[in-house]
């Protein structure tokens, strides 16, 4: 699972839902919960928390242009490949901290993709989980 | 042959008194063993089964001994009760109850230790006084054991001869129960009343037993 | 309202330990004493039954005082009005499923009370049989129902479910909850269960070494700090195999088997028999209507 730690920026929700912006390091990131600052203690603007992500739902792209729905857009570098014959793990360098994806090997031959290159991981807002505080693991 | 019941008769009552007294001060008396952390605790085994593994005679000896009117406890006995036990019924039925002891709580206090102890937990804890707990759920739970202890002490008290020889000696109609006569009767040469008594104790002895496997038997279905 | 301290040493696997525990439990509350065996939950609940008593202690429930070993002070279990599920059952072999119950009842009770137990136990057909002819489901359910038939103002379950199979767990489970609920009554189980203390508990103790390390409702117990994710499981692993890449595990949720991804430093850390927590954001399940 991807850890990222951040502090939340905004929150925006109605009944059921929130909107939550956090900050990790100069990026923001955005969550969608199905929870408000009135049944989650932790969900106020300024506390600490860990993003959660499955490393099959990071989306990587490359040269990407015009307008897209997903949210979290953040610039990685490749740090290596692990080739596997449906599946394949990419793990990324953000701004020095490890992420992880798994795309299909086939995606990776079309991208051409190889360690070094500058890409883009993308996250959609609801396939991102809160958890209150730092947590390494 | 003119047949004499008596000694028969005799050896039934004292079995059948013997085993009474044995049923009110040894099922209680197992339950304790059964159940005390006491330190002595080996001791109070030991001492309850000395009459397996001593000769009759021995313990009859020291019965005799302490019933005598020459002894304090004789003497006490007489003074304070006003009996006296030497070569009496009384004695007997006293001897009988210790040297039968053992026949009668061993089974019992197995049985007891073998009932889980949470049964007598939850006894307490519905409420249930500990005379409740004991009338109302261990005692009807031990009851194959109750039997063959019952049983056996009064099976043995009916085939015992040495104790009974040594203080109660001969007397018809106090002490010359069934046993006593056998060997009278064979000393005498007279082998047909001692066959007699010789067979009824067999027979007797023989449907008891056959009795209690009967009734275990259908316990344990 | 129930306040306990209790204080005793105890003889262990692992040698000596303190059992050392305060408990502060409200009206109605069911509560779960959870841990490993050997930490002292059922001596804890056996002291509050007042079947063991501990070197120093204090127990006062609903302004009674039940045990003060300081002002010697201490009830028997029977001056206590306690229902207690021993883990045996500890059904009385000689008296009939009714027998059972009506010896449980108080002194001029009136016995109806029996044949709403019975009735609510769906024991009526079983009230002639003896305990020995019953399967385990049903002595357990005899068990309950004797617990009850005092009229207790505490009930204690000392690790009741632990001898039955998964479905019959899960039916008792919903009668033990509907039944707590009914009556209103203050519980304490004693359970090792994840998920029988998440099903039936309010509020969980979790206990090491004869103390109370944590306790809190069973969510913020279980649960590695507070996550947003809404769909949650314990389970046990059952196999970890690897799959290109990733690898899956068999996970043993419930009496369901899922499989679940996970990648190769997750799956190290992981054995089978091993209890996890399965989280997904409230946004991935889909949902299909059954029949």
């Amino acid at each position: 699972m991807n850890r990222l730690k951040g502090q939340i920026a905004a929150i925006d929700s109605n009944s059921h839902m929130s909107l939550v912006d956090v900050t990790v390091g100069d990026d923001v990131f955005t969550a969608t919960l199905l929870e408000t600052p009135e049944t989650a203690e932790y969900l106020k603007v300024g506390s600490k928390v860990t993003l959660l992500f499955k490393e099959t739902e990071v989306s990587l792209a490359k040269n990407l242009g015009g307008l897209i729905s997903l949210r979290n857009r953040i610039p990685v570098t490749i740090s290596s490949i692990e080739r596997g014959n449906i599946l394949s793990a990419v793990t990324l360098d953000y701004a020095g901290q490890p992420l992880m994806s798994v795309i299909t090997t086939r995606s990776i031959d079309r991208m051409q993709l190889a360690a070094g290159d500058a890409i883009e991981a993308l996250i959609k807002a609801n396939e991102i989980a809160l958890m209150a505080g730092h947590h390494d693991r | 042959m003119t047949v004499d019941w008596q000694p028969l008769l005799l050896t039934f009552k004292l079995a059948s008194v013997t085993t009474a007294i044995l049923l009110c001060i040894g099922v209680p008396f197992a339950w304790w063993l059964a159940n005390t952390r006491m330190r002595f605790k080996p001791a109070i085994e030991a001492l309850v089964s000395m009459p397996l593994v001593l000769p009759p005679s021995v313990l009859g000896f020291y019965l005799l001994l302490a019933f005598s009117p020459e002894h304090w406890f004789g003497q006490w006995l007489d003074r304070v009760a006003g009996l006296r036990l030497a070569f009496s019924f009384e004695g007997l039925v006293v001897a009988s109850v210790i040297f039968s002891f053992p026949f009668l709580v061993h089974p019992v206090q197995a049985a007891f230790q073998n009932l889980p102890r949470s049964l007598t937990d939850a006894a307490r804890v519905l409420g249930k006084s500990n005379w409740q707990t004991f009338m109302h759920v261990l005692l009807p739970n031990i009851k194959p054991a109750l039997l063959s202890g019952t049983v056996l002490a009064f099976a043995h008290t009916v085939g015992e001869f040495g104790v009974v020889l040594m203080i109660g000696g001969n007397l018809p109609n106090e002490t010359r129960v069934a046993s006593i006569a056998i060997y009278d009767e064979v000393e005498a040469l007279n082998y047909a009343a001692a066959n007699f008594y010789a067979a009824v104790l067999f027979c007797l002895s023989f449907l008891i037993l056959l009795l209690v496997y009967f009734v275990n038997r259908k316990a344990l279905k | 309202m129930i306040r306990a301290t209790i204080n005793m040493r105890l003889h262990g696997t692992n040698g000596e330990f303190q059992l050392d525990a305060s408990l502060n439990i409200a009206e109605g509350e069911f509560i779960a004493l959870f841990g490993p065996s050997g930490v002292g939950k059922t001596t804890l609940l056996r002291c509050l039954a007042g079947l063991e008593l501990p070197e120093q202690g204090n127990i006062v429930i609903s302004g009674e005082t039940w045990l003060d070993t300081a002002a010697r002070i201490n009830l028997a279990p029977q001056q206590r009005h306690i229902g207690y599920m021993f883990q045996d059952y500890a059904l009385f072999p000689n008296m009939t499923v009714r027998g059972n119950l009506e010896f449980a009842l108080r002194k001029d009770r009136n016995k109806k009370r029996i044949d709403e137990l019975l009735a609510l136990m769906d024991l009526g057909e079983l009230q002639q049989r003896k305990p020995e002819t019953l399967s385990g489901g049903q002595k357990q359910r005899v068990a309950l129902a004797r617990a009850l038939a005092s009229e207790p103002s505490l009930l204690l379950l000392d690790e009741p479910f632990s001898a039955l199979d998964a479905e019959m767990r899960t039916r008792l489970h919903d009668e033990i909850l509907r039944l707590q609920r009914h009556f209103g009554i203050t519980t304490i189980i004693v359970s090792h269960d994840v998920g029988e203390v998440y099903k039936l508990a309010s509020r969980v103790m979790m206990m090491e070494g004869g103390r109370i390390v944590r306790q809190g409702s069973p969510n913020d117990v279980f649960s590695v700090g507070q996550t947003s994710g809404k769909f949650r499981f314990s389970g046990e692993i059952l196999a970890i195999e690897p799959m290109d890449v990733l690898f899956s595990l068999t996970v043993l949720v419930g009496n369901q088997i899922v499989r679940v991804v996970a990648m190769k430093d997750e799956a190290s850390a992981l054995h089978p028999g091993d209890r996890v927590m399965l989280v997904s954001k409230a946004f991935n399940p889909m949902v299909l209507k059954l029949d």
